[in-house]
């Protein structure tokens, strides 16, 4: 069973629906108790950092999610916002502290000098490292943020994309993966990605933080 | 870099989709879970619902007819019509839209766009606007183009990303089904006076229109009549796109 | 969201696209229904014979026009009229997937009625490819047989040189089609849009499903606007210059051979077609339950109301008599072949009703307060207003059929 994290913010739904279109075994839930069965792990996000992590605090989820994802390596996907919660802090609104599964910081995106609309919004060319899990080469994904985040370590970048500057599109650690952009709403290479994930077996000599 | 998006729209009334000219004269296309999996079969870059019944019923959207769209659509999709408040935005939301459209509402209820706008993030707040030529310019319409406010195009969406919206969403009232080509001019107008993603909508009837669209300063181009009385699909109009030098996804 | 309007006078539903009522609350439908009560068709009648003396051939070395006929009571009628008027048509109809015998023999009478006749069949291995996909994707496994019995007859006018195409009804009723016209009319692109019924879906948007090609495509294709401009290909409905009574004209075919479906019956004592409380219609194909059971899940309403809205404007029934009728039979799910269809689209029976909720417009039937549809001991959907203004037939309240 795949458990899609619900702490009130984020499209569960969409996620859900993808999951069952490639046939997975998905539910929605913010329960602990339901999160404890789970063999694999989404979480989702859309809206402020600062936010989410007092939500995710004050529904009790943060002990039996460092439960699963660093002690049982259960395979976790990240999406959006939830690809910069597992990094170790954030710069959005203030200073504050993410799950720190991966060491990352998460930086506001500059217009810089093409003067670029900010937030980043719209599809996208995704370029895979070598040996990125989670991707086949190249593909198209949907964007849409206004934050992206620096890895401490550049091994844990599994995708780039460029907007403006180079950016980790997607970091893969260990069992966490996280891809800033939305695949359910990517279609074909989007669905093709989840579906990866759906039986993805991660080699565990490599730990998160 | 980030591609040029095309995105069909669609526009509910009395149960069913409709395709309007000028904003009357609606003939009926189909159910919208129909449209809603062809288009998605068809890998378009987004989705626009409107329940264009809600302004003039003075109602809020129809939920399930857009949660069985949303369904449907494993890419973006932004729903609208009658929204006014952060209680229809959370509707939809859940009901599964990624972006909801305001039209009247940024009028009507500002303070409540600017909470929309905090609440669920810029992105996800749509200015949806209307409008027609008069003499000397534009002017912005609300209520499903039946009110004429006074208002300059320029100045509304200028108006409206103060208040939170994270992109526009233009449409010529004069141009809305009639397949003779984009108002360009209205689309440079606003596209200049913004710094948000602007979605250009009304007149396309031949793939080079959405070139022209582009060209004028459009971010992304929409369409509905093209794709429902013509041959042309989405992948066709993308083809031309691309051959005339956009970046486009295909 | 306010509930569904019927018509006062007959059972359509505002939920039909393309319908409307006035000030009175009754349906276009029935004042064009009243309308032909003072339409003066022997004027209409002139009109259709000038028509067809300008299309047709003076040194009868090729047909006069082309009827696009299907074995059903409405293309014969239009053959027997215009055989009746002393014209020759070439008859042409694109096969339907699953012939049953009447539906056979009816082809044969019409061919007996004294026409040549073009019977297409497309490569089946195609068609069942895109009739899977296309009940998937538009909710209409019948949309390929839609754009060949469409575009086929054209082309067919367009390699015979025959300009002049009959059709039956007109579904808009507003005029008698392009050729009746003085200027010549052609029947270009958005003719094909217009009655094609595509549904938004393109023949192009078919390539590549289960490896179909261009070349699969070809009796598909509607001809191009430059071939229709070389023949000069237009069309005319019939039912605009004729009086259309389909009880009268079934009464007409029936004198030639016609045969109607008098072998079926499980529910009361008259054999039916499934969905519809009549055994005249829909004859020829087995997998027109199902096409009618999408339409109601689509609408909310499906055949026995088109029947019995049509028996009220022509007054052989009361509105109420017709209420009892289409809360007997309508909207039932087609069992007699689904085993059949099934087979055919490659499909479980639960992903068939997943695939059918849908396209099931959740705003007209009941649904839990998770949105999903809420079905009753017989497993059906639940109608939340019927025309009478009441919710759902009661447990056990199933009505013998009372049509005489």
């Amino acid at each position: 069973m795949i458990a899609v994290v619900d702490y009130g913010m984020g499209n569960v739904r969409s996620v859900e629906r993808a999951l069952h279109a490639l046939r997975a075994e998905a539910v929605i839930t913010g329960d602990p108790d339901v999160l404890r069965s789970a063999e694999r792990i989404v979480l989702p996000g859309v809206g402020a950092f600062g936010v989410a992590m007092e939500r995710l605090h004050g529904l009790g989820l943060v002990p039996v999610l460092d439960e699963l994802v660093l002690e049982r390596r259960v395979p976790t996907l990240g999406v959006c916002l939830g690809m910069q919660l597992v990094c170790t802090e954030s710069f959005e609104h203030g200073d504050h502290r993410g799950l720190g599964w991966i060491p990352a910081s998460v930086r506001r995106l500059e217009p810089g000098e093409q003067n670029l609309r900010v937030p980043h919004v719209g599809w996208n060319d995704v370029t895979a490292r070598p040996g990125a899990s989670l991707f086949e080469g190249a593909g198209v994904f949907y964007f849409v943020h206004s934050f992206y985040v620096d890895p401490e370590d550049d091994a844990d970048v599994a995708a780039t994309c460029r907007y403006g500057v180079e950016f980790a599109a997607a970091l893969e650690c260990g069992n966490v993966v996280a891809t800033q952009f939305h695949p359910e709403k990517s279609q074909r290479d989007g669905l093709a990605l989840l579906e990866r994930f759906i039986s993805w077996q991660p080699a565990l000599a490599a730990s998160p933080a | 870099m980030v591609k040029t998006r095309l995105i069909p729209t669609l526009q509910l009334k009395n149960w069913g989709l409709v395709k309007s000219r000028q904003f009357a004269h609606w003939r009926p296309i189909g159910p919208p879970v129909v449209a809603g999996r062809v288009y998605n079969s068809r890998g378009v870059d987004e989705l626009i619902a409107l329940d264009i019944d809600a302004p003039r019923q003075e109602r809020t959207p129809n939920v399930p007819l857009l949660r069985d769209l949303a369904d449907e659509c494993f890419m973006p999709f932004t729903a609208g019509g009658g929204v006014s408040s952060p209680e229809d935005v959370d509707a939809l939301l859940r009901a599964g839209a990624d972006k909801v459209a305001i039209n009247t509402g940024i009028l009507t209820h500002p303070e409540r766009v600017q909470r929309c706008s905090r609440e669920f993030g810029a992105q996800c707040v749509v200015a949806s606007i209307d409008a027609r030529r008069v003499d000397g310019g534009y002017e912005v319409h609300v209520r499903a183009g039946t009110e004429p406010t006074g208002l300059d195009p320029a100045a509304h969406a200028r108006h409206a990303v103060e208040l939170g919206a994270g992109e526009i969403l233009l449409t010529s009232m004069d141009h809305d089904g009639m397949m003779d080509g984009y108002d360009v001019e209205l689309i440079a107008l606003v596209a200049q006076a913004v710094d948000v993603p602007v979605i250009a909508c009304g007149g396309a009837g031949t793939p080079e229109h959405f070139v022209a669209a582009v060209r004028a300063g459009a971010d992304a181009v929409s369409a509905a009549s093209i794709f429902h009385f013509t041959r042309h699909t989405p992948d066709d109009v993308k083809r031309h796109m691309r051959e005339a030098g956009l970046d486009v996804r295909l | 969201m306010p509930s569904v309007r019927y018509c006062s006078r007959c059972l359509m539903p505002e939920t039909k696209p393309d319908l409307s009522f006035d000030a009175e609350g009754v349906c276009d439908a029935c004042r064009s229904a009243e309308h032909k009560n003072v339409i003066d068709w022997a004027a209409r009648r002139e009109e259709l014979r000038e028509i067809l003396d300008r299309y047709a051939r003076k040194d009868k070395t090729n047909y006069d026009c082309i009827i696009p006929v299907s074995g059903g009571k409405d293309s014969t009628y239009q053959v027997i009229e215009v055989l009746e008027m002393g014209y020759r048509p070439l008859t042409v109809t694109w096969s339907a997937c699953s012939y049953t015998d009447i539906g056979r023999h009816n082809i044969e009478s019409m061919q007996k009625l004294g026409v040549d006749h073009i019977q297409f069949t497309p490569n089946p291995r195609v068609y069942r490819a895109m009739f899977a996909e296309a009940f998937k994707r538009v909710g209409d496994g019948c949309w390929p047989c839609h754009v060949g019995i469409f575009s086929y007859p054209v082309r067919v006018a367009v390699n015979y040189k025959v300009p002049l195409i009959i059709y039956g009804e007109n579904p808009q009723l507003e005029y008698g089609g392009p050729a009746s016209a003085s200027a010549n009319n052609v029947i270009d692109r958005s003719w094909l849009e217009e009655f094609g019924g595509l549904l938004g879906n393109r023949i192009d948007d078919m390539l590549g499903v289960e490896g179909i090609t261009e070349a699969d495509l070809i009796p598909y294709r509607y001809p191009s606007d430059e071939e229709l401009r070389a023949v000069g290909v237009s069309a005319i409905f019939l039912g605009y210059y004729v009086k259309w009574d389909a009880r009268a004209q079934l009464k007409k075919v029936m004198d030639s051979g016609f045969r109607v479906n008098d072998s079926v019956a499980d529910v009361g004592t008259e054999p039916h077609q499934e969905g519809t409380y009549t055994n005249y219609e829909n004859l020829d194909g087995k997998f027109v339950g199902v096409h009618d059971y999408l339409k109601f899940l689509k609408f909310g309403f499906g055949r026995a109301t088109d029947h019995a809205s049509i028996d009220i404007r022509n007054e052989r029934i009361s509105r109420d008599e017709a209420i009892a009728l289409v809360r007997t039979y309508e909207g039932k799910v087609p069992r007699r072949y689904l085993e059949e269809y099934l087979e055919f689209v490659g499909m479980t029976e639960d992903e068939f009703y997943e695939t059918l909720d849908a396209f099931t417009n959740k705003a007209i039937f009941v649904t839990d307060e998770n949105g999903r549809l809420v079905r009753d001991d017989n497993g059906e959907v639940v109608k939340k207003v019927w025309p009478d203004g009441e919710g759902a037939v009661a447990e056990g309240e199933r009505l013998a059929a009372p049509y005489r």
